[in-house]
C-alpha cells in the first residue's frame, strides 16, 4: 500500500505542478509579455508617449504585403540626437557601426502557406489596431498567434475576398 | 524502477513538455541602410545582358529583398524583344549553384588547398611580371567570347606583360559560315537574317531555333514568318540527315544521303543560273559559276542526295518563283566535312535569288564572329608546348571538354613550367587541369557591356547582392597588370570611360539612361556599304572541286543540344530536368539510332552499344527513333562531364570522346562527325529516363492537326459529335452550362474567368515555358532516379507525339492543369483541396490535402503531381525560391496554378488604382518567355480579350472535351502545309 501511495502522490503534485505552471505561464496579465528583444524597444514609449505614426517606422505597409521594419540608420536619425549615450542607443550604434543587422525577435507571422498583403488592408482602411491591438500600450510586444478563423469572420463581415488563394493562400 | 513506473513518469514527462513548448523563436533581420530601390516584399527589376550564350539577350533579373529569384526577357532589347529560352532561364542556377568556388584554390602536392583572394591576386602579379620580364610571348590567354570593354583590357593588361592579344575560345565558332561569307561577299563576318520577311525558307540543318548563332531571336523571327497569316503559311524545307528541333518545325524535312546538301544546294545554284536569276550580277561573276557547276545536273543530284524527283522540282519553283526566298546553310556545329561548300551554295543562292540581299543584315553582325577558328585554337595548345611559355590565362572557358580529347590540352596544360591560371567559378575539367583556379563574379554581379549585335549597345548590371566575395575579372586585371599608369581606378570606372570614347554614351545621365533599358539600337555603329567584293574565282574554285556523298555506311554525328549548349549547361539541374524536345529523354543523352539500322544491328532501345572511332570509343544507351537517316548515330553534344559539380559528374555521355581532334583545312572549323565507326552491343541495357506514355496517339489524337487548303476551304468539322474532332467547343463559362449534359450546376463567375489560349501552331517546343515554370513556382527537381520511377514534377510538359503514318512528323502540345470547370478533380477530393475559386482556377489547397492521390486518378490529363519526398535545394539554391509561392512539402498534390501570384499582383494593382484588371496584365511565367508567342492568356468573361477572340477560331478544339470537363486551356489545331 504504502509503496502505491508514494506513486500516486508524485502524480497528483506533479499534475497539480503543471497546472499551476500552465495557469501562471499564459493566463496571468503579465506572463503575456514577449520575448526579449536585442534592444528592449518599447512600442509604449515610441507610439504611445511620443506619438509617432506606425508608418515612419513600418513604412511599406500601404505599398507591400511586408510593412518593413525600420533600418538601423533610422533609429539613429532621432537618437543621434536623443538619449544618444543611454547604453542601448550605444548598442544599437554599434549595430551601425560594424553593419550588423539587428537581429529581432519575430513577433507577427503566419504559416507558410499563407501571404498576408498589408497593402490591401490598409488600403481598405482598416486599422493597425483592429488586428495587431493597442501596442501603443505595451512595452515587449508578445507573439501573438493567428488564426485563420479571425480572417474568415472579418472578411466574412466587410464583405471581402473569401476565395482561398486569390484572397490570402499561395 | 520497474515498466509501470517507467511509462507514468515518462507519460508526464511527456504532458509538461509538450504544455511548456513553444515554437522555435525566429528572427527579422533589419537592414542597416535602406537602399533606395528595395521596398520588402516588392519585386524590383534590373535590366542586364544574358550571357549563357554568345547571343546576348537582353533579360530583367527580378529582385526580392537582395536576391534574383527570376530572369524574363527584356521587352525592349532589340535582340530578343522580352522572351527568353531555357537556357537564360536557367542562368540563375549558375548564380546559386551550390558548386560555386567561393575562394580561390591552388594547387600543391597534398590537392587543391583554399587561399585568400589577396594572395591569389598578389601570385598572379608575381607570375605575370616575372614571365614579363623574361622575355615576350611568355604569358598567352583564352579567353571566352566577351564584350568590348573587357576585350580592350585584356589586350591592354597583355600588351604590358609583353604577351599577344588573348585568342578568342568558343566551341562553336561557325567558321565554315564565315569563310563562307568572306568566299563569297568578301567579308568574314556573321550577319543577321531578316528571317520574318522570308516568302520561302529552306534550310541545310542550320538549328535555328536551338542554338544557331541567336535561337531565341530566330526563333522569334521564324514564327512571325511561318505563323498562319490569312490563310496562308510560307513554306519552310529542311533539308539535312537529322532532324533537330528545328527539323520538326518545318513543313517538311528531306532526309538526304549524308554530305549531299551540299550537292543539292549547288544543284539549285545550277537551276538558278539556267534560268538567268541574278542577271544584274556582272557575267564576269556569274560565268565561272556557270562552268563550275555544270556537273551539278538535276539527275546527278537525284542520285547522290537520294531526294525525290517530286521534292526536288517542288523546291526549284517554290524557290525561283519567291520574291524573298531565304537559305541558310549547316547547323552550329557544321560537322558535315562539306560544310563551307554547303554553306557557299547557300550564299550564292541568296545573291542569286535576290541580288539586293535585303534579308541579310551586315550592320546588326552577330558577336560571336570575333571567335578565332578551331584551327586557330589546336595551333595556340600546340604552341604552349612549342614555346617557351611560362604563364596562361584562361577565362570562363572549358577547352578540356569541348575539344577531343586527342587534340592535346591536357597535354599542354599539364605542363611542369607552365603556370595555369583558370578564372572559373566551377571546377570543370580544364580548372582541374589548372594551377590556380580564381573565381570571378558573374555577369549578373556585375557592372559590364555586351553586345551581341554589332550595332546594339548592351549593358550588365549588378541585379543582387553577392554571395561570395569574388572580385570582377577586370578589376583583378587592372589591378595585376598596372603599375602606376591603370588605366582607371576600378573597371567601372573603366567601362564608363570606354564607352564614351566610343561615343556609345555622352555623360552620366546617358548611362544611366541605357542602364535603365538594358539594351538599345546603337545610333553610332558604322553602317557597312552595301558594296559586295565578289571574287567569283575564288568560289568557282571551291565548288569545282567535285563533290561526292559520303559512303553509306554507318556515320556518327555530335549534335549541339538545346539544353545544354556546348556543355556550360550541364550543371544546371533544370536543364537536366527538362527532357529533351525530341527523344524526350532527361538527365541522361542516348544515342539517336534509326528503327532499320537498330534492326539490321540487332539492337534494341535501351541497349548500350560501344562505338569505336580510331579517335577513341565510348558506351551509350541506344534511342531509336526516326528523327535521324538510317545509317546514322547521332549524340548531343553537353553531358558526360568528369568534374563541373554534382548535377554534372557521370550523367550522360560525351560523343567528343571519339571524333578527330584535327580541323578542316580548309575552312578552319572543327569536325563534329565521322564516318569511320564500329559498333557493338555490350550486352548491358540501361532504362531510360524518358516523360512519355507513347509516341503516337494510337488512332485518338490528342494534339490535331489540321490542312492548309482543307482549313481555307472550310472543311471544318461540324461540331455536333463526340469526338475531339467535333465535340461542341464548350466555354468554362455560365453559358456553357446545359442541363442534359451537366450534373452539376454552372459556377458564378465575377468579372474575370481566367483561361489560356495554346496556338499548336505556334508552339515550337523549344521548352522555354518549362523552364520559366520550374524557376517561378518552385517545383522541385526529382533527379534521374526518380524520373526513371516517373515521378518527375513539371508543372507543363511539352508532349512530343509522331504521326502514326509518318513517324518524323511531329507535333507539339503543351500540356498543362487545364483549369476544367467541370474538373474531375474536384469531386473526388475527399477533404475539398482542389478548389474552383471564383475566377474559374482550380486551385490545390496544399494544407488542406491529405494525399490520397485519388484526384490524379481521376485526372484525364495527368498533371497533378504529387510529392513523394520533401525536395532538396541545396545552400544556396534555395535562395532563389520565389516567396510568392509556397514551397510543397512530401504528401501534397500540386500542379499549374495558372500562376495565381500573379494574378493577385494584378488584382491588388487594379485594386489600387480602382479600375479592373486590363487584357494581358497577367502574364504567367511561361505566357512570357514564350519567343513564338504561342500562348495567351486572359479572361474569358471579357467579350473584347483576346483570348476570347481567338477561341472563336475554327482551329479552336478542348483536349478530350468530350469528357465534358469544359477546359480552360484551349488549343488551335496545327497547321500543316501539305508539302
Amino acid at each position: 500500500m504504502s509503496k502505491n501511495a508514494i506513486v500516486i502522490l508524485t502524480t497528483l503534485i506533479t499534475g497539480l505542478a503543471i497546472a499551476v505552471f500552465i495557469l501562471l505561464f499564459y493566463k496571468l496579465p503579465y506572463s503575456a509579455i514577449g520575448p526579449e528583444q536585442p534592444i528592449p524597444f518599447s512600442h509604449n514609449v515610441h507610439s504611445g508617449v511620443k506619438q509617432i505614426q506606425c508608418q515612419y517606422c513600418h513604412p511599406y505597409v500601404a505599398y507591400s504585403n511586408h510593412p518593413g521594419i525600420p533600418a538601423v540608420e533610422k533609429c539613429l536619425h532621432c537618437h543621434n540626437y536623443i538619449i544618444a549615450n543611454h547604453p542601448w542607443i550605444k548598442k544599437e550604434h554599434e549595430y551601425f557601426n560594424t553593419n550588423t543587422s539587428t537581429p529581432w525577435v519575430k513577433l507577427n507571422y503566419v504559416a507558410e502557406h499563407v501571404l498576408f498583403n498589408h497593402q490591401r488592408h490598409i488600403n481598405s482602411k482598416i486599422a493597425c489596431t483592429e488586428c495587431h491591438g493597442q501596442v501603443q500600450n505595451l512595452q515587449r510586444l508578445p507573439h501573438k498567434t493567428w488564426y485563420m478563423n479571425e480572417c474568415i469572420t472579418c472578411h466574412f463581415k466587410k464583405g471581402a475576398n473569401v476565395d482561398c488563394w486569390l484572397a490570402c493562400h499561395s | 524502477m520497474n515498466r509501470r513506473t517507467f511509462l507514468k513518469i515518462a507519460g508526464m514527462g511527456s504532458i509538461s513538455l509538450a504544455a511548456g513548448c513553444s515554437p522555435a523563436e525566429k528572427n527579422l533581420f533589419s537592414l542597416v541602410h535602406a537602399p533606395d530601390d528595395m521596398v520588402t516584399g516588392k519585386a524590383t527589376w534590373y535590366a542586364s545582358t544574358c550571357r549563357e550564350c554568345p547571343a546576348g539577350c537582353g533579360v530583367l533579373a527580378k529582385n526580392r529583398e537582395g536576391r534574383i529569384i527570376k530572369v524574363e526577357g527584356n521587352p525592349l532589347h532589340p535582340i530578343n524583344k522580352g522572351k527568353l529560352c531555357m537556357r537564360g532561364q536557367a542562368a540563375l542556377q549558375a548564380v546559386y549553384n551550390p558548386d560555386r568556388l567561393k575562394t580561390p584554390l591552388l594547387r600543391d602536392k597534398n590537392g587543391w588547398q583554399p587561399i585568400s583572394f589577396a594572395k591569389a591576386q598578389s601570385m598572379l602579379k608575381y607570375k605575370t611580371h616575372d614571365a614579363a620580364q623574361k622575355g615576350s610571348d611568355r604569358v598567352r590567354m583564352l579567353t571566352e567570347v566577351v564584350g568590348n570593354s573587357q576585350l580592350s583590357l585584356f589586350t591592354d593588361a597583355l600588351k604590358q606583360w609583353n604577351a599577344p592579344a588573348p585568342l578568342i575560345f568558343e566551341p562553336f565558332a561557325y567558321e565554315t559560315l564565315k569563310t563562307a561569307n568572306e568566299t563569297v561577299f568578301g567579308r568574314k563576318e556573321l550577319m543577321s537574317y531578316n528571317m520574318q520577311d522570308a516568302d520561302v525558307l529552306v534550310s541545310f540543318g542550320a538549328d535555328f531555333l536551338e542554338t544557331w548563332l541567336s535561337p531565341v531571336e530566330y526563333a522569334h523571327k521564324f514564327k512571325t514568318m511561318h505563323a498562319l497569316k490569312n490563310g496562308q503559311k510560307v513554306p519552310f524545307y529542311h533539308i539535312g540527315p537529322v532532324q533537330s528541333l528545328t527539323g520538326a518545325n518545318a513543313d517538311s524535312w528531306v532526309q538526304c544521303n549524308p554530305g549531299s546538301e551540299c550537292i543539292v544546294a549547288l544543284g539549285l545554284v545550277r537551276q538558278a543560273l539556267d534560268i538567268r536569276k541574278g542577271k544584274q550580277l556582272p557575267w564576269s561573276f556569274r560565268k565561272p559559276l556557270f562552268q563550275a557547276t555544270a556537273p551539278y545536273t538535276q539527275d546527278r543530284v537525284l542520285e547522290a542526295s537520294g531526294l525525290s524527283l517530286a521534292f526536288y522540282e517542288k523546291l526549284v519553283i517554290e524557290l525561283m518563283g519567291a520574291r524573298k526566298p531565304l537559305l541558310l546553310g549547316t547547323d552550329t556545329g557544321a560537322g558535315d566535312k562539306k560544310g563551307l561548300q554547303t554553306n557557299v551554295a547557300v550564299n550564292l543562292l541568296n545573291l542569286l535569288l535576290d541580288p539586293n540581299l535585303t534579308l541579310l543584315d551586315f550592320n546588326n553582325r552577330h558577336r560571336v564572329e570575333i571567335a578565332a577558328a578551331r584551327s586557330e585554337v589546336l595551333q595556340f595548345f600546340k604552341s604552349l608546348q612549342s614555346d617557351a611559355v611560362d604563364l596562361l590565362i584562361l577565362n570562363n572557358t572549358n577547352p578540356a571538354f569541348s575539344l577531343p580529347p586527342k587534340s592535346g590540352v591536357k597535354e599542354a596544360l599539364e605542363q611542369d613550367d607552365l603556370f595555369v591560371v583558370s578564372f572559373n567559378n566551377f571546377m570543370d575539367e580544364t580548372s582541374q587541369l589548372a594551377d590556380l583556379i580564381f573565381p570571378v563574379a558573374m555577369p549578373l554581379e556585375t557592372w559590364d557591356e555586351y553586345s551581341g549585335w554589332q550595332a546594339v549597345n548592351s549593358t550588365l548590371q549588378p541585379a543582387m547582392g553577392r554571395l561570395t566575395p569574388t572580385p570582377h575579372i577586370g578589376d583583378v586585371i587592372l589591378d595585376t597588370a598596372f603599375e602606376n599608369q591603370k588605366p582607371a581606378e576600378n573597371y567601372k570606372t573603366y567601362l564608363f570611360s570606354r564607352l564614351v570614347a566610343d561615343r556609345k554614351i555622352i555623360d552620366e545621365k546617358d548611362w544611366v539612361r541605357l542602364l535603365q533599358v538594358g539594351g538599345a539600337a546603337d545610333s553610332t555603329a558604322t553602317r557597312n556599304s552595301a558594296e559586295l567584293d565578289l571574287k567569283p574565282q575564288k568560289i568557282a574554285a571551291l565548288i569545282s572541286q567535285l563533290v561526292k556523298a559520303d559512303a553509306t555506311d554507318l556515320a556518327f554525328s555530335a549534335i549541339p543540344s538545346i539544353r545544354f549548349f556546348d556543355g556550360r549547361g550541364a550543371n544546371k539541374p533544370w536543364l537536366c530536368e527538362i527532357a529533351d524536345p525530341l527523344t524526350r529523354v532527361a538527365w541522361q543523352s542516348p544515342v539517336s539510332m534509326h528503327p532499320d539500322t537498330a534492326k539490321a544491328q540487332n539492337i534494341v532501345q535501351g541497349d548500350i552499344i560501344q562505338i569505336e572511332s580510331q579517335w577513341g570509343n565510348l558506351e551509350a544507351p541506344v534511342y531509336v527513333n526516326e528523327f535521324v537517316r538510317p545509317s546514322l548515330l547521332v549524340m548531343n553534344i553537353g553531358q558526360g562531364h568528369q568534374a563541373y559539380g554534382r548535377y554534372a559528374l557521370g550523367k550522360g555521355v560525351n560523343p567528343l570522346a571519339i571524333l578527330p581532334p584535327e580541323a578542316n583545312t580548309e575552312s578552319g572549323g572543327p569536325l563534329f562527325s565521322t564516318d569511320q565507326i564500329k559498333i557493338r552491343s555490350t550486352g548491358r541495357t540501361q532504362k531510360l529516363a524518358y516523360m512519355y506514355g507513347s509516341r503516337t496517339q494510337h488512332e485518338r489524337p490528342f494534339a490535331l492537326t489540321v490542312g492548309l487548303t482543307e482549313l481555307n476551304q472550310g472543311k471544318m468539322p461540324q461540331k455536333t459529335g463526340l469526338t475531339m474532332e467535333d465535340f461542341p467547343l464548350t466555354l468554362p463559362l455560365p453559358e456553357g452550362y446545359d442541363p442534359k449534359r451537366d450534373f452539376y450546376p454552372p459556377h458564378d463567375h465575377e468579372k474575370y474567368r481566367w483561361a489560356m489560349v495554346v496556338d499548336l501552331d505556334r508552339c515550337i517546343g523549344c521548352g522555354a515555358c518549362t523552364a520559366a515554370c520550374y524557376a517561378e513556382n518552385n517545383i522541385g527537381i526529382v533527379g534521374e532516379k526518380r524520373v526513371l520511377e516517373g515521378r518527375e514534377m513539371t508543372w507543363l510538359s511539352i508532349e512530343r507525339f509522331q504521326d502514326p503514318h509518318q513517324k518524323s512528323k511531329v507535333t507539339f502540345l503543351p500540356m498543362l492543369c487545364q483549369h476544367c470547370d467541370n474538373a474531375p478533380c474536384e469531386s473526388v477530393c475527399p477533404v475539398y483541396a482542389p478548389h474552383h475559386s471564383k475566377e474559374g482556377i482550380n486551385n490545390q489547397i496544399y494544407n488542406r490535402c491529405i494525399g490520397t492521390r485519388y484526384c490524379v486518378q481521376n485526372c484525364p490529363y495527368k498533371v497533378r503531381r504529387f510529392n513523394w519526398f520533401d525536395w532538396r535545394w541545396p545552400d544556396p539554391m534555395n535562395v532563389q525560391l520565389n516567396p510568392d509561392v509556397t514551397v510543397r512539402s512530401k504528401g501534397v498534390m500540386e500542379k499549374c496554378s495558372f500562376c495565381i501570384q500573379r494574378i493577385k499582383v494584378a488584382h491588388s494593382n487594379a485594386n489600387n488604382e480602382k479600375r479592373p484588371i486590363r487584357d494581358g496584365e497577367v502574364i504567367p511565367a511561361c505566357v512570357q518567355t514564350c519567343p513564338t508567342d504561342a500562348l495567351v492568356f486572359g479572361s474569358l468573361m471579357d467579350k473584347q480579350s483576346r483570348v476570347r477572340k481567338l477561341v472563336a477560331d475554327p482551329r479552336a478544339y478542348q483536349a478530350m472535351g468530350y469528357l465534358n470537363t469544359k477546359p480552360a486551356v484551349i488549343y488551335l489545331k496545327k497547321v500543316l502545309r501539305e508539302a
